[in-house]
């Protein structure tokens, strides 16, 4: 980080490559829509919160896509929220349609677009069958790289179809450009069918995108790797190597690795907690429920009483401490 | 009640049974040529079961029939081979100058008569004639008698314009014909005959009594032109309607016993005849019914005996009584079935509204369903249904009280309370929950049911389902395009919900795995019993928090506390101002908001941050978010701008500071050099200040 690079560049342009500006304005944002409940307890410690919240990766709960696509930090929280919450899906073998995963999507984030959750499972799926069922790593896995690098994927499908069509965008340097050209053709001894394109121009143009792409991308390193045993390979088999290939995960942060996708030994202990609170909770109520009630009608005004009633186990979050916090 | 004389038919072979017409005659001595006089001619209907009371001249009755067959006749055969010729000595003929009785001669054919002008009478009961015949020269003939004969048409009358009683009773007659000429016909009797029409007998305006018993006659009409016709008997036939006989200006007795009339429809002209005073239907399947009765005497107020009895006024009393209850009854049912096909049609057309809205069908909405409601109207019946309409222009039916304002087919929804369950259908109807409910009405609704109208805009009224429906315990919901799971968070701000259905259809939710488990995390302060009709187990629960429980540890625990302030206040505040919007500041509400909002602090409060906002509102809030969000960024670009030039300031002030530094301590060197000047400097700047 403290590269002399830095200081190479303009000030503005600084901030912005870091997405300082970004996080900056939509704190002051969130100010001015909360000023009354925020003003209760000041403004400093409202700043500092919020940026505690960008660090741990929680900031981006519940709000809108727009905001969730902004950086690329705001899309690995996202994704990282993603898996902790709905791990447990997954754990428990469930597997679902596209149409669900979305719906968890969009329990997080109310406005998530329809159509990258249906791109990331044509990765799964590989064809438009778009209802077949899917497990919770290979969604999440697809989803990762479908959103993560959405905006460089857009590129790349846009170079695929180029070199698909027989145009090199690297024509330029290479002077024998007629046997450049039959490089691209299909192979004209074997059927006619063959798919997809050469891998190693692939690579080639990837890089040469790398470079010059604004946006974040795979480091090519990682991304030669994975495609280092194939010869041809289609757009999806490039996407499927890309969601499949440990390194990039690595490289991302955002999720552990594709073994250890279940496993959270903090969260599950947490959630332990929450069931056996819950499992009190009811055979107390249900205890209650045998009561009649005044009118017949049971536990008609003071259903929450038991609530009250302080869980032996857990450190219950409590929520509505308004007093400062040290 | 069967007249006796029936009841042994088949018993007496060669009986005279018959309707037992009692013929008196009585005449001058003897018949003019030109004009026939009649001083006096009564008919007494005979209904005694006593032997046979003849249809003869009562005059010579008991003196002259004292054997049956025709004495003093001789039957000569003629030259003629078929028909024989009959003579009667002088003595007889001047002593029954007009009349001759030919009975159970074994006659086959009619025999000529001759030298017989003056025959007033003529009986040729129980003989075997086929054809009648060679009668047509006796022009006096008044009577004719040929019962119980094998004749099959009715013929060789036509010169018998004089006729008045034609007695042709127990013969094979199939067809009623042939009679045009007999203009004076009094009785005509075709009992016992293979009838199957009433035919040509409408120019008979004499005839009073008119017998076509024990025919087969399949209903009765035709019968205009009867002007005289007092009596009609139509028993033992194969009757199953009647019309006509209000076009009997005279008629009083209709005997229609046995026969095949069951519903009073069939005889409903019966009604409209102001002369019938005396009429039997026993032996029809409608003296079975129990309405037969009173529905006789109510509708035929004239009448003066059913089936041969007196009618009391008790009777008659009894029989408006039931049929007053009779209408009522039909009216209710009447009313209900147009109630039940009018919300049938409601239905429809809010479920048409609904596809059209989905673009599930392509159909332009034709203008139809252009028509709104403005007010809704309240009906209750005794039933316990009460159903609200809108009132409607103009009505169906002006037999319909006013409760029904009317039926239109252009309703846009449907509100129904049916008990203890709220029924409603269509977008429209959800401004019910606006109306002044009774209490009482109100605490008995425990299912509320919801259909093809948008989730999103029930979400919006479940504050006012709530207040107004407090013991609504179960919530259905199909047709309202449930599509996310995020939907059922709106359900949590409800006091308690018991049972839920989502039904399939027109909810894709429903098609997710984990729809269920997802709702019992979520809304589990409520402990819901039951949803889609299955029992909820612990082991349910359990799942749920196992599958979500994560979710809400992280939207409760994780969240920045500014973000949980603003969420749950923006919940919060929702509920308030719909409560300032509708009641406005009342204590009492006030007090129930604060009892609400602890118990929104009650619930599980680290599943609170999971709300739902309608997608419109969404978009609202976002809009409304953009132009803060301008500002924001016009103000951060500022404060970079400032900061950027404090930084390049900062930054050429670090260049250029060592020598400005040098450039300092030069001049201050220089200043300071000499001593006594700087001194003097000084103090002259120290006197200036003053």
């Amino acid at each position: 980080m403290l590269s002399p690079e830095r200081l190479a560049l303009p000030d503005y342009e600084y901030l912005a490559q870091r997405h300082v500006l970004t996080y900056m304005e939509d704190a002051v944002c969130q100010l001015l829509e909360n000023k009354e409940d925020i003003s209760q307890y000041g403004i400093a410690r409202f700043f500092t919160e919020y940026f505690n919240s960008v660090c741990q990766g929680t900031h981006i709960l519940f709000r809108e896509f727009s905001f969730i696509q902004a950086t690329p930090h705001n899309r690995a929280s996202f994704l990282r929220a993603f898996w902790r919450c709905f791990r447990t899906v997954g754990k428990n073998g469930d597997l679902l349609t596209m149409r669900e995963y979305h719906c968890l999507l969009q329990l997080l984030c109310p406005d998530f677009p329809l159509e990258l959750t249906q791109k990331a499972a044509r990765i799964v799926l590989m064809d438009d069958a778009m209802d077949c069922l899917m497990s919770f790593s290979d969604f999440l896995l697809a989803f990762q790289i479908q959103f993560y690098y959405s905006e460089f994927l857009e590129s790349v499908a846009a170079i695929y179809q180029d070199l698909l069509s027989g145009k090199n965008p690297n024509t330029v340097i290479v002077p024998t450009s007629s046997s450049g050209q039959h490089r691209q053709r299909p192979a004209l001894g074997e059927a006619s069918t063959l798919e997809g394109v050469e891998a190693s121009l692939f690579c080639q143009c990837l890089e040469n995108l790398c470079d010059r792409h604004k946006y974040s991308c795979p480091p090519p390193a990682l991304v030669k790797e994975a495609l280092s045993d194939v010869q041809r390979l289609t757009f999806c088999g490039f996407l499927v190597a890309l969601s499949k290939h440990n390194g990039i995960n690595q490289a991302l942060g955002a999720l552990p690795d594709k073994g250890d996708l279940m496993h959270d030994p903090a969260m599950d202990a947490e959630l332990e907690r929450l069931v056996v609170r819950s499992r009190l909770h009811r055979t107390s109520r249900q205890h209650r429920a045998e009561e009649p009630g005044a009118f017949g009608f049971q536990r008609r005004d003071k259903p929450e009483a038991p609530e009250t009633v302080p869980s032996a186990s857990a450190p219950t979050p409590c929520l509505y401490r308004w007093e400062p916090r040290e | 009640m069967i007249p006796g004389k029936y009841r042994s038919v088949s018993g007496r072979a060669a009986s005279n049974v018959n309707c037992g017409l009692h013929l008196v005659i009585q005449t001058s001595s003897l018949p003019e040529k030109n004009k026939v006089r009649f001083e006096k001619v009564e008919f007494r209907l005979n209904k005694e079961t006593s032997s046979f009371p003849g249809r003869l001249l009562q005059h010579d009755l008991e003196r002259n029939y004292s054997s049956r067959q025709g004495d003093h006749i001789n039957l000569v055969s003629s030259s003629m081979p078929s028909f024989p010729i009959l003579q009667r000595s002088s003595e007889e003929k001047i002593l029954y100058s007009d009349r001759l009785t030919l009975e159970r001669q074994k006659l086959t054919v009619c025999p000529i008569i001759d030298g017989e002008e003056h025959l007033r009478l003529l009986n040729f009961q129980h003989n075997f004639i086929t054809r009648i015949q060679n009668i047509s020269n006796l022009q006096r003939l008044i009577f004719l008698d040929l019962y119980d004969n094998q004749i099959e048409e009715i013929s060789g009358l036509s010169t018998l314009r004089s006729l008045r009683v034609l007695l042709l009773g127990k013969n094979r007659i199939k067809k009623i014909s042939n009679l045009e000429n007999l203009k004076s016909l009094d009785v005509l009797d075709l009992h016992g005959n293979q009838i199957t029409k009433i035919e040509n007998v409408n120019h008979l305006c004499d005839l009073r009594v008119l017998n076509l018993a024990r025919n087969l006659l399949s209903h009765v009409d035709n019968l205009n032109g009867l002007d005289s016709l007092t009596e009609l008997n139509l028993r033992h036939n194969q009757i199953t309607f009647v019309r006509d006989v209000d076009n009997l200006p005279c008629l009083q007795r209709l005997f229609l016993s046995f026969n095949n009339i069951s519903t009073f429809e069939s005889v409903c002209c019966l009604a409209d005849s102001t002369s019938l005073s005396d009429i039997t239907f026993d032996g029809n399947p409608i003296a079975q019914e129990s309405w037969y009765k009173h529905t006789i005497l109510q509708n035929m107020m004239q009448l003066r005996q059913l089936d041969m009895k007196r009618i009391t006024e008790e009777e008659r009393r009894m029989a408006s009584v039931v049929a007053k209850k009779e209408e009522e009854k039909k009216r209710e049912s009447h009313k209900q079935s147009l109630l039940k096909e009018k919300k049938r049609l409601i239905i429809n057309n809010v479920a048409r509204k609904w596809d059209l809205q989905q673009n599930r069908i392509t159909n332009i909405a034709t203008n139809q369903e252009r028509k709104d409601s403005d007010s809704q109207d309240n009906s209750q019946n005794d039933g316990g249904t009460m159903s609200a309409f809108p009132e409607e222009t103009g009505s169906l039916d002006s037999g319909l009280t006013s409760a029904l304002q009317g039926l239109s087919v252009t309703d846009t929804h449907l509100v129904e309370v049916d008990g203890d369950t709220l029924s409603l259908y269509g977008s429209g109807a959800l401004e019910c929950l606006d109306r002044n409910w009774s209490v009482q009405t109100a605490g008995m609704v425990t299912t509320v049911s919801f259909t093809f109208i948008e989730f999103d805009e029930i979400v919006q009224v479940l504050p006012k389902l709530k207040i107004k429906f407090p013991n609504s315990l179960h919530l259905k919901f199909k047709e309202t395009n449930l599509v996310m799971l995020q939907q059922f968070n709106a359900l949590a701000q409800l006091r308690r919900v018991d049972q839920l259905t989502v039904d399939p259809q027109g909810n894709p939710v429903v098609n997710f795995t984990l729809w269920k488990y997802y709702v019992l995390f979520r809304l589990s302060h409520f402990s819901m019993q039951k949803i889609n009709g299955t029992e909820v187990t612990q082991n349910d629960m359990i799942m749920a928090e196992r599958l979500f429980g994560i979710l809400a540890h992280v939207a409760s625990s994780e969240l920045p506390q500014y973000r949980l302030i603003s969420i749950l206040g923006d919940a919060r505040k929702k509920q308030f101002r719909y409560l300032l919007e509708t009641k406005g500041k009342k204590p009492g509400i006030v007090n129930e908001e604060n009892n609400d909002s602890k118990r929104l602090v009650g619930e599980n409060t680290n599943r609170a941050t999971l709300n739902y906002t309608t997608r419109d509102f969404y978009n609202e809030k976002l809009e409304e978010i953009k132009e803060k969000k301008k500002f924001c960024k016009t103000y951060i670009e500022d404060l970079v701008k400032e900061a950027t030039e404090i930084n390049m300031k900062n930054e050429a002030l670090q260049k250029l500071w060592p020598q400005m530094f040098i450039e300092l301590v030069r001049d201050a060197v220089i200043e300071i050099r000499n001593k006594n000047s700087y001194m003097k400097i000084c103090l002259q700047q120290i006197t200036d200040q003053k």
